[in-house]
């Protein structure tokens, strides 16, 4: 054999050595939560052990972005080195999809497996232009399940909990001048979102008319916005509610007996578990009171797969994965979640407990409404700015400087002019 | 070794720029280049760059789809010009400028203090200086406590009866208060780091110009506007210049503690450029780039007002 021969085998035989280690090699894919960690750790990495197990070839690499996660995402798509999995809200999915730097996953998954697998609210709230944009991923209801204080409601004489809004309305001055503590906090203006507009839908009032222009300024927007000034003015409201978000208001003062009720998701007696597990112990849990139109608001995660990626395929495979009914479910008996997934309702998880632990009380009672995941409106593209108008408005109202009705009609005439669909 | 014409002893110094020969020259830059390097790569090429983009339309749908910034001239600053809330953001920036002489004369009156040689004058420098490495994120929560409707502030004044428990309020929710509350976060961080600067000035005045006008018996009054400030001047140019930017560019303070509110009265300039850079997939380079060139062009306006009011005299210093 000459020496040409021998060296052209062992070419061969190296390249088809390194071929097979290269088809060997694990695919990498990057996958970013976003304020997941370090709590939830263990439910994340044993949830990427199970997949990789389930799907040798391809290794997830995790990151946890907190703040800076939209920034982190504009910057790697610029550096050529894009997420493939990025946990994204119903906003942020809305403003990324308009502009361009999502693929939409029913291109990955067929359409009928994403309506068999998820309900439709929650896969209607990641769809622009019948594409949809996100996996489904755990969720959250506004008005979710109403905790209260019991020693508080029995002080301001009051013998059940308020079943809706207009009679939580109705408690807030009883509460208050009987106690000193405040009935709850509303959502008036948290920041980086439209909450007040959530109160609207609440009680069946449109938010955009059938052209797609803002139309939230009729009287009776301004009626419903003029008793929330009201309370406020009258100190029924705590001031911080203008400036902090309501939830983290309503989770530093319920452990203080200086808030009676917190309507909202059950991740809230997390923390109060946490602060005053006495009065977490004593807290009753039932069900929200709900606005006119008797509907629940609520949102959730999605997973979406960047147009940048470069593993897609694999992408949706981990999408697919963690926002599957087993792994939301898993996710559920973590933390107190809604999951998004149809299947999800009829799971034991969910079955109505009796007495006992409240966080098992609320999980039971939101944990199959899923269904109801709906934030009450579409986002439009350039909501930051919209909705930093709206809340400045509010604000006004709130603050005396406008009265209700002009608060919204300037707000409605600013959408009108800048909102970009 | 730099090799040039120097002055020989006994004769006059030679009159225009002295000469240098290439290698010199080529070694000084050589000298010059790493720093140059990174300072072209880290600061000049993102200002020019920056730059650039105030005149260009760059935003989430063109950067998404991948365009490249296009060309719009004059038109963001146009927009800049409509907008209520910047040119109210520009006010309020510039109305934080009250800070500049209120921290200046206080953070150079207490390190005169600071710089005498009595037993634990170390612990109040260290503990005047604690502010400046305290973490943000820990001073808004307790601010937030000094400020809330039930906090340390409305406390203090109600146990000495200025304030009734019905007549207390949020400082940072006051449209009225919040601003100065802000600021006073930015005093508290800033006054520290100052009272450092003009420590380490006061210790380079030499001992015998302030013995010897002790001897002359002038007044310690007479001996701080005589000899301190002339002497500090320099170090006053640099703290003045330093915190006059640093108030125009105010930004952490207000995110963590107001958001800009209440009725966007606490709404800096540099919040302004924050959000339109980074708030969300929506972001706006272009209209960012061009309020930050604005907010650039009043620094530079006031650091030569700086330099006016405090140049030394001498010519000497800087």
């Amino acid at each position: 054999m000459s020496k040409k021969i021998a060296a052209r085998l062992l070419t061969l035989g190296l390249s088809l050595a390194l071929g097979t280690a290269a088809a060997q090699s694990p695919v990498e894919v990057q996958f970013w939560t976003w304020y997941l960690s370090p709590k939830f750790d263990n439910y994340i990495k044993s949830t990427i052990s199970d997949f990789e197990k389930a799907n040798p070839g391809i290794s997830v690499k995790w990151f946890d972005k907190q703040d800076s996660m939209v920034q982190d995402f504009i910057s790697s798509v610029n550096l050529g080195s894009a997420p493939d999995v990025v946990n994204l809200n119903i906003d942020e999915t809305a403003k990324a999809a308009q502009n361009g730097f999502l693929r939409n996953v029913d291109s990955l998954t067929p359409m009928a497996s994403l309506k068999s697998t998820f309900y439709a609210q929650p896969l209607a709230n990641f769809t622009l232009g019948g594409k949809v944009y996100a996996y489904p991923w755990y969720g959250w209801l506004n008005e979710g399940v109403l905790l209260y204080n019991p020693d508080l409601m029995k002080k301001a004489g009051l013998t059940r909990a308020p079943r809706s809004m207009t009679e939580l309305l109705g408690m807030a001055k009883t509460i208050k001048d009987k106690t000193g503590a405040y009935a709850w906090v509303p959502a008036l203006k948290d920041p980086n979102t439209a909450s007040f507009l959530g109160y609207f839908y609440s009680d069946g009032l449109p938010i955009y008319d059938a052209g797609g222009k803002a139309a939230f300024n009729t009287a009776a927007h301004a009626a419903l916005l003029q008793q929330y000034v009201t309370l406020f003015k009258g100190g029924y409201i705590p001031e911080d509610a203008v400036r902090k978000e309501a939830f983290q208001v309503a989770t530093e003062l319920y452990p203080q007996n200086k808030v009676a009720m917190i309507v909202g998701g059950p991740q809230a007696l997390t923390r109060i578990k946490d602060s005053n597990p006495t009065l977490y112990a004593k807290t009753v849990v039932t069900e929200a009171p709900l606005g006119k139109a008797r509907v629940q608001t609520g949102g959730s995660m999605g997973l979406v797969v960047p147009t940048a990626s470069k593993h897609p395929v694999e992408a949706a495979k981990l999408a697919a994965f963690f926002t599957s009914n087993a792994s939301q479910i898993a996710f559920a008996k973590v933390v107190p979640v809604v999951p998004t997934t149809s299947a999800a309702q009829r799971d034991p998880l969910f079955k109505r407990a009796s007495g006992g632990d409240p966080i098992a009380n609320a999980t039971s009672l939101v944990g199959a409404s899923g269904r109801y995941i709906n934030p009450g409106f579409k986002a439009p593209g350039n909501s930051d700015d919209l909705y930093k108008n709206l809340n400045d408005n509010i604000e006004a109202a709130l603050l005396g400087k406008k009265t209700a009705q002009a608060a919204l009609d300037d707000t409605v005439t600013y959408w009108n002019a800048n909102m970009k669909k | 070794m730099i090799r040039s014409q120097r002055p020989t002893p006994g004769k006059p110094p030679l009159s225009g720029k002295p000469k240098y020969s290439l290698r010199d020259t080529l070694l000084s830059y050589g000298f010059l280049a790493p720093a140059l390097i990174l300072l072209a790569v880290f600061t000049f090429y993102p200002l020019a760059y920056g730059s650039y983009l105030g005149f260009t339309e760059y935003g989430g749908a063109r950067f998404g789809q991948g365009l490249p910034p296009k060309w719009t001239g004059l038109d963001n600053f146009r927009t800049l010009m409509a907008d209520p809330l910047f040119l109210k953001s520009l006010l309020n920036s510039v109305k934080y400028l009250i800070i500049v002489p209120i921290l200046q004369l206080a953070s150079l009156a207490v390190a005169v203090l600071v710089n005498k040689n009595l037993p634990g004058m170390a612990f109040f420098r260290a503990a005047y200086y604690v502010p400046v490495v305290t973490s943000i994120s820990l001073a808004a929560v307790m601010w937030d406590w000094v400020y809330n409707k039930d906090g340390t502030l409305n406390w203090a004044l109600g146990a000495v009866h200025l304030v009734s428990k019905n007549q207390m309020f949020g400082w940072l929710n006051n449209e009225y208060t919040a601003f100065w509350a802000v600021m006073l976060v930015t005093f508290w961080r800033g006054f520290g780091y100052y009272m450092v600067l003009y420590l380490a000035g006061l210790q380079g005045i030499p001992a015998e110009l302030e013995e010897a006008a002790v001897l002359d018996g002038a007044s310690s009054w007479k001996r701080f506007w005589s000899i301190t400030v002339p002497m500090m001047k320099p170090t006053i140019l640099l703290c003045s210049l330093l915190s006059t930017i640093a108030a125009l560019r105010v930004l952490e303070e207000v995110l963590v503690l107001t958001n800009g509110g209440p009725l966007n009265s606490t709404y800096t300039a540099l919040m302004y450029v924050y959000s339109k850079a980074f708030q969300g997939f929506d972001f706006n380079y272009g209209l960012a780039s061009a309020a930050g060139l604005v907010v650039a062009a009043v620094a530079l306006l006031l650091s030569a007002v700086n330099f006016r009011l405090f140049r030394d005299s001498s010519g000497d210093g800087a």
